[in-house]
């Protein structure tokens, strides 16, 4: 095993004086900031490809903090690094969705075609090879994205094309593409109305005159002109909004906590989109920013707050462009900044990235992120409604919940209530990924079975198989079997049968799947994205890891399972934070469905799938 | 106040309690790595995890993040949490390296304990343990990660709770890893502290590394030395020889941590040129010969040249039991009353802080800790009483807000307020504030005028606080200036606030020499009576004049007038060193109960750690035990001053009784606030010994001059303490001297630049008794028109002529390499 220290593995390159230059130049512009660090090594290090150990002791004297904070920060996100790096960093994603539309052999391929392994670089200095562990792009797994562009759909003839493209030149700037992945106009829409990708696929992301020709910030306008704050989160209380970011916690309620508190007070819009298998945030804010950024400014009107911040994961690069460019737009035209519409209310929306943590997306995490620290959990109470970022009161909404919010208003709580069912009302946007012919997203009021959404929307199970399992909500949700297909989607009805709402997200598997070994991927998910702060998820998670490991390589004993079922008890009651508390979540539910093939790679060292190699 | 049932015993805790607490308040130890009572909760190790049975909280949850409630029933041994903590322990062991042999903490380690009590002793783990390099983090702490079990609380400490940031968490998940950016000393001077905290052998105490087990020591409660504060310790000692200090909890003064000079400076108690014999002329004598001569020669004198020719020394630095009982000598041989100050400005400023300090003013440094506002006028907490830094620290954790009126270039680890005035203008801005507004126009000794504007507004915030406390120090402030923070004090109480007051005193027994110095103006300060050959026979009492005395010339040709010079001491000072006549004593470590007063008037009581005698590592090289018995204590000689001065006593030509016995008694006959102490032994957080209120007409020095004029092209150059370096005992510690920073003459870049100086440059500064050569620093965070220049044990700053002087701009000169 590899040795660990603090710094002493890093490599003393020199740095030119040009590069610590541009380096000043981008510490000068965040200098004043509160929690620069963050932005300011992500931007070093686009800038000068890595953080080298000069470069961040540079940082450590300009910000006037210690080496030991930079670097401290620095290692806790994935995608800082701070040894050079090839001209391409192909980052491979190996998440359970990828992992099951066979990642592997994808992996081998790139190994292959560049005749490196894992954590390597070309001899020609072009490319460097990663493992990610989720990218965020699974309506096109398996994906990989070189520098800012994703590739999905990856066989072994498209990595040649690619890598072949790359190397002659032929390099697609993220900038310029529309998507980054695949063209929302292209999916099948539901009949019902849409209230969230209505615009999504049919304006122009970049025009704020499309967002407004279809009645765009009339709403916010509406609100903070005849609307007291009060009675908006009143509206919101009458619609029954659930937050969509996978707890459900409902929205009006969260925001009557932070309504009367004194300010500074901030509005948060989490857009840490980790979860594998959720994708939706990332369209909603590519097609249509506009609407994030009213849903923040009506939620900034409410509970009292005038300034709000978007953390969005690291990987989605376009969607960091598309709100930078929406909210200099609004900006212009008045719809953020001092004194909206003439009103008292003023209200501004800052973009700040992840970068490469799954942890992050717990808001007390995000928060530390935002104030440029490592992202760990903080405990509650206090919650962030109360004591949240520099411990003001503070809303943190999914960016579903905060699109959902204009519509509430424009049409009013009981209208939207109507929609879905009275446990979870209004639209929902979901996601159907893994083994169906047409893997994406769609909008439909909450209520429909999980048969309805593969058969309707997903185009069915992909030719020649059939369904095994579901894995509802998220990679930390619970495995659900063909007996759960006419289950109606909600978070009561789902939590039944042992799934979850989660985050919408319906990761479908046909027979191929080996449960064993898809529970294995799901360890290895979570011990990669475990912050460490806590010891049942720290040592926990990698301990079940090296079990499923084992007996996916056949090495396993009967007396296993039993170990992780406690160790999953344990794991649960024990851990500090969500991550913890449902990282063995999946392997519960599998070890209750699938407990037979656990036995056969045990005892018989067979595997149905034929996916794990035994013995 | 809530109550609760835990493991069926009833028991009542304040509201906000942690569940953990209020079960070690019934004697129940829930396991535990990341909670300790100094730090607080953390939430991150679940090793403290309970069943709570009935109440507001259902299940296994972890004792040290429920707060206690009404109704809560909770089990510590309920099988489901047994198991639970069992799970836990079994992680945190399965990276651990089972070196408990060769690892330091063995014997004394939380994590051995509780891997135990946990019943984990079968490994089921069976994959690779992660390894770590460690680091070079000072002379101090030993870093070893590979037994790291992630608790934080190292870095809790570090970051949290001292407020430093040079030693942190790194990498994430089951990486991390907990150490500074590089190698390097760490940059805190309370870092000892995560010695203390880690739960097993991650962090250790580097100089006591592979000395013995905690069962091989002898250990006892002690007290710290190296300030006033007076901070409780726990001392260990083996083979005649202290190795380690550990902070000790004491609810009043240092909670439970210490900083490094504390944990340190204790090696002047194993210097290798420790007087260990009695010596008359330099050569080492019997112990009878010595006192049988001693007496003849000082009664000689008496008789001949009368009392007032024998004159007495005690030392601030001497133990409450030392001091009497040289005063109590004193008058039964009816001698001159003894001094205990060499420089007379101290005396006076001590006995100025005393005489005003009453029990209702009074703050404890534990009490600071709660205060919303406090203002720290003439004091640099870190160099001169580090602990009050981390008590700021605290205050400012919880909302408090801290303004220093200081010219130093001051340092404390939170955001806080410095106005860097001139010296001349610390009084006037004590004035000011206590009249109120407009009173700034008291402030003419130089300070920049922006400041002014700030004083005003210190003094509006100042009154609305509800809890401010003024600190004041004695180090650089005018004889009178603890008397006009003692008026604002007043002033504040007036007004209604809470206010306190909180003093610093140069030395761990000032308040003692305070208290048994003579009233009023006192003696004719020694040096003149030295001088005048008034005194003949001086005797020192574990005193150096030779290290706080300024002018070393005057003080050198003073001495040499006397006809006798008797030393009593554990030091090898210099004073030892040319005295005729030598008696070796303890220290505080060895064989004697000894008192001390700290600077708030708490007196605590430090039993001995061993018996003292010659440590085994310098009389065997192999540092093994005797292979011989021996019938005594080798090195054994020395003894308590207290009983060397009965025995002179009893050897005088008219033989004098000093009853060893009535000591306190004594004292309370000869003042009242004696009478207060019960039993050190039942109390301990110690017993204040201040009045209830101060009698009139006690002593006040004369008001200083309206602002002292600094002529133009002078600066006023300030003698401060550092942290490392400046302080007696200390210095002569082996384990603190490689942590000393080189001393450097700080200057406001104002004065650098009309002077042509820049940092780094050599300069001679030329003063009354020579030339004394120093690196320069230019600091902006200071008060222009002041050099500042440490007391440091390698620079010969005693060529000053006094404490507070004028150096002309044409005595600055560069030195070119």
């Amino acid at each position: 095993m590899s040795t660990h220290s603090g710094c002493t593995c890093q490599t003393a390159a020199p740095i030119s004086p040009e590069i610590m230059t541009k380096v000043d130049a981008i510490i000068n512009r965040h200098k004043d900031q509160a929690g620069a660090l963050m932005p300011v090594l992500q931007e070093v290090q686009e800038a000068v490809g890595y953080l080298p150990p000069a470069v961040q002791e540079r940082i450590a004297t300009a910000l006037n903090i210690q080496g030991s904070e930079v670097f401290g920060v620095m290692s806790f996100y994935s995608m800082y690094t701070w040894k050079p790096k090839g001209k391409y960093v192909i980052r491979l994603c190996e998440s359970p969705p990828c992992h099951v539309a066979n990642a592997e052999n994808m992996l081998h391929a790139v190994q292959q075609e560049l005749g490196i392994g894992e954590g390597e670089t070309t001899a020609d200095g072009l490319f460097t090879l990663e493992l990610t562990a989720c990218l965020g792009v699974c309506e096109v797994a398996p994906a990989m994205q070189i520098n800012e562009v994703v590739i999905g759909n990856l066989t072994a003839a498209k990595i040649k094309q690619t890598l072949a493209d790359y190397r002659a030149g032929k390099v697609p700037d993220y900038k310029q593409l529309p998507y980054s992945t695949k063209d929302f106009r292209k999916y099948q829409q539901s009949p019902a109305d849409l209230i969230l990708l209505d615009n999504v696929g049919v304006i122009d992301p970049t025009k704020l005159e499309d967002y407004l020709a279809k009645g765009g910030y009339a709403t916010l306008k509406k609100v903070i002109t005849t609307m007291t704050p009060e009675a908006v989160v009143e509206e919101v209380k009458t619609s029954g909004l659930r937050g969509r970011g996978g707890a459900g916690f409902p929205t009006g309620l969260k925001w009557s906590f932070t309504r009367p508190l004194p300010t500074p007070k901030y509005v948060i819009c989490n857009a840490d989109e980790g979860e594998p298998g959720t994708i939706k945030d990332r369209y909603l804010m590519e097609g249509d920013p506009h609407k994030v950024l009213e849903g923040m400014a009506i939620a900034g009107f409410a509970v009292g707050a005038s300034k709000g911040f978007i953390y969005v994961r690291g990987e989605y690069y376009l969607s960091k462009l598309r709100l930078n460019q929406a909210i200099e737009q609004a900006r212009a035209k008045g719809y953020l900044g001092e004194k909206l519409s003439g009103t008292d209310f003023s209200f501004d929306i800052e973009v700040r990235s992840g970068f490469g943590c799954y942890i992050c997306g717990e808001e007390t995490a995000l928060i530390e992120s935002i104030e440029g620290k490592r992202g760990y959990p903080r405990m509650k109470p206090p919650f962030p409604g109360v004591a949240g970022l520099w411990h003001q009161p503070t809303i943190v909404n999914n960016v579903e919940s905060l699109a959902s919010v204009p519509a509430i208003l424009e049409k009013g709580g009981t209208w939207y209530k109507a929609l879905g069912t009275p446990d979870t009302t209004g639209t929902k946007i979901y996601q159907i990924i893994g083994h169906v012919k047409t893997p994406q997203i769609v909008e439909v009021p909450a209520g429909l079975t999980l048969r309805e959404l593969i058969d309707t929307y997903g185009g069915g199970l992909r030719p020649g198989s059939k369904f095994k399992m579901c894995q509802t909500g998220g990679a930390s949700a619970g495995l659900v079997t063909a007996a759960a297909l006419d289950t109606p989607i909600d978070y009561g009805s789902m939590s039944k049968v042992g799934g979850a709402l989660g985050s919408g997200t319906m990761l479908v598997m046909d027979e191929s799947v080996c449960a064993v070994d898809f529970i294995r991927s799901v360890a290895q998910f979570f011990r990669h994205e475990s912050c460490g702060q806590c010891t049942p998820c720290r040592e926990g998670t990698p301990r079940l890891l090296e079990t499923m490991t084992r007996i996916c390589q056949g090495r396993g004993k009967m007396e296993d399972l039993d170990f992780m079922e406690r160790l999953a008890g344990v794991l649960t009651d024990a851990s500090f934070c969500p991550l913890g508390q449902t990282a063995a979540q999946p392997m519960m539910s599998a070890l209750k469905n699938f407990r037979r093939e656990f036995e056969e790679h045990i005892q018989e060292k067979k595997c149905r799938a034929g996916v794990c190699k035994l013995g | 106040m809530p109550k609760l049932i835990i493991d069926q015993r009833s028991i009542e805790v304040p509201a906000g309690t942690k569940v953990i607490a209020a079960a070690e308040k019934l004697g129940i130890m829930i396991p535990r790595f990341c909670y300790h009572p100094g730090l607080g909760s953390f939430g991150a190790c679940r090793m403290c995890a309970v069943k709570f049975l009935e109440g507001p909280v259902k299940g296994i949850e972890m004792s040290c993040m429920e707060d206690a409630r009404d109704g809560m029933v909770v089990s510590t041994t309920d099988p489901e949490a047994m198991e639970f903590r069992q799970y836990v322990i079994e992680w945190l062991m399965m990276h651990h390296p089972l070196d408990c042999p060769v690892c330091d903490e063995g014997g004394h380690c939380l994590l051995q304990d509780e891997t135990v009590s946990g019943g984990h002793g079968r490994r089921r783990y069976l994959g690779h343990k992660r390894t770590y390099h460690d680091q070079y983090l000072g002379v101090f702490v030993q870093h070893e990660m590979n037994r790291c079990i992630h608790c934080w609380r190292c870095r809790n400490f570090y970051q949290g709770f001292a407020g430093y940031r040079d030693y942190g968490a790194m990498q994430i998940g089951n990486r991390m890893y907990f150490g500074r950016y590089e190698d390097g000393p760490l940059e805190s001077p309370f870092a000892g502290n995560i010695i203390d905290l880690c739960p097993t052998g991650v962090l250790t105490d580097k100089p006591c590394r592979f000395v013995g087990r905690r069962w091989d020591f002898e250990r006892a409660p002690s007290l710290c030395l190296h300030c006033s504060l007076g901070c409780n310790t726990t001392g260990s000692a083996r083979y005649r020889q202290m190795w380690r200090q550990e902070g000790r909890f004491n609810e009043m003064v240092n909670g439970y941590f210490i900083c490094d000079r504390g944990r340190y400076g204790f090696a002047y108690e194993s210097h290798p040129e420790r007087p260990r014999r009695a010596r008359v002329a330099g050569l080492e004598v019997a112990w009878a010969e010595a006192i049988q001569t001693a007496a003849e020669k000082l009664s000689q004198i008496a008789a001949t040249a009368g009392p007032a020719a024998v004159a007495c020394l005690g030392s601030a630095r001497s133990s409450l039991e030392t001091q009497a009982t040289l005063q109590r000598f004193c008058r039964a041989l009816g001698w001159s009353e003894p001094r205990y100050f060499s420089v007379p400005s101290q005396e006076r400023q001590v006995k100025a802080a005393i005489a005003r300090l009453e029990a209702p003013l009074a703050v404890s440094l534990r009490e600071i800790e709660t205060a919303d506002f406090v203002l720290v006028v003439g004091a640099d907490p870190v160099n001169e009483a580090p602990m009050l830094a981390l008590a700021l620290r605290q205050a400012w954790l919880k909302g408090g807000a801290v303004a220093v009126l200081d010219p130093r270039p001051v340092f404390l680890p939170f955001e806080f307020e410095h106005l860097p005035l001139a010296p001349g203008d610390l009084e006037a801005a004590l004035e000011a504030l206590t009249a109120g507004a407009g009173g700034t126009d008291l402030l003419a000794g130089g300070s920049p005028w922006p400041l002014l504007p700030k004083i005003a507004a210190l003094g509006r915030r100042l009154t609305q606080t509800q809890r401010p406390v003024i600190v004041c120090g004695t180090g650089i402030v005018r004889e009178s200036t603890p008397g006009l923070a003692a008026d604002l004090v007043l002033r504040l109480r007036e007004a209604g606030l809470n206010a306190g007051l909180f003093y610093l005193l140069p030395g761990a027994n000032a308040f003692g020499a305070g208290l048994l110095s003579p009233a009023g103006e006192g003696l004719t300060p020694l040096m003149e009576d030295l001088e005048t050959g008034a005194v003949k026979a001086l005797m020192v009492v574990e005193n150096d004049p030779f290290w706080d005395y300024p002018d070393r010339g005057r003080l050198v040709r003073a001495l040499d007038k006397l006809e006798l010079l008797v030393a009593l001491d554990y030091l090898p000072s210099p004073t030892v060193q040319r005295a005729d006549i030598v008696f070796p004593t303890l220290t505080l470590f060895e064989r004697n109960h000894s008192s001390f007063v700290n600077q708030e008037g708490r007196l605590q009581l430090a039993p001995p750690v061993h018996l003292g005698g010659m440590p085994m590592a310098q009389i065997s090289p192999e540092k093994h035990p005797p292979r011989t018995f021996l019938s005594h204590i080798p090195g054994g000689e020395p003894r308590t001053p207290g009983e060397i001065l009965a025995e002179l006593a009893a050897a005088m030509p008219a033989p004098v009784t000093l009853p060893g016995d009535d000591l306190w008694d004594w004292l309370s006959r000869k003042n009242p606030v004696f009478a207060n102490i019960v039993s050190l032994f039942e109390s301990p957080p110690g017993a204040r010994l201040i009045p209830e209120a101060v009698p009139a007409g006690t002593f006040s020095p004369a008001a200083a001059p309206a602002a002292a004029e600094r002529p133009p092209d002078y600066l006023e150059l300030l003698l401060v303490d550092l942290i490392f370096g400046t302080e007696e005992l200390a210095s002569y510690s082996k384990h603190i001297q490689p942590a000393e920073e080189p001393p450097r003459l700080r200057m406001h870049p104002a004065d650098a630049a009309k002077l042509r100086l820049s940092s780094g440059d050599r300069v001679a500064l030329r003063l009354l008794g020579g030339t004394l050569e120093v690196d320069l620093q230019v600091a902006e965070n200071m008060a222009p028109g002041v050099l500042v220049l440490p007391r440091h044990r390698q620079l010969n700053w005693r060529l000053a002529p006094d404490y507070r002087v004028m150096v002309a701009y044409g005595d600055i000169v560069k030195v070119e390499a």
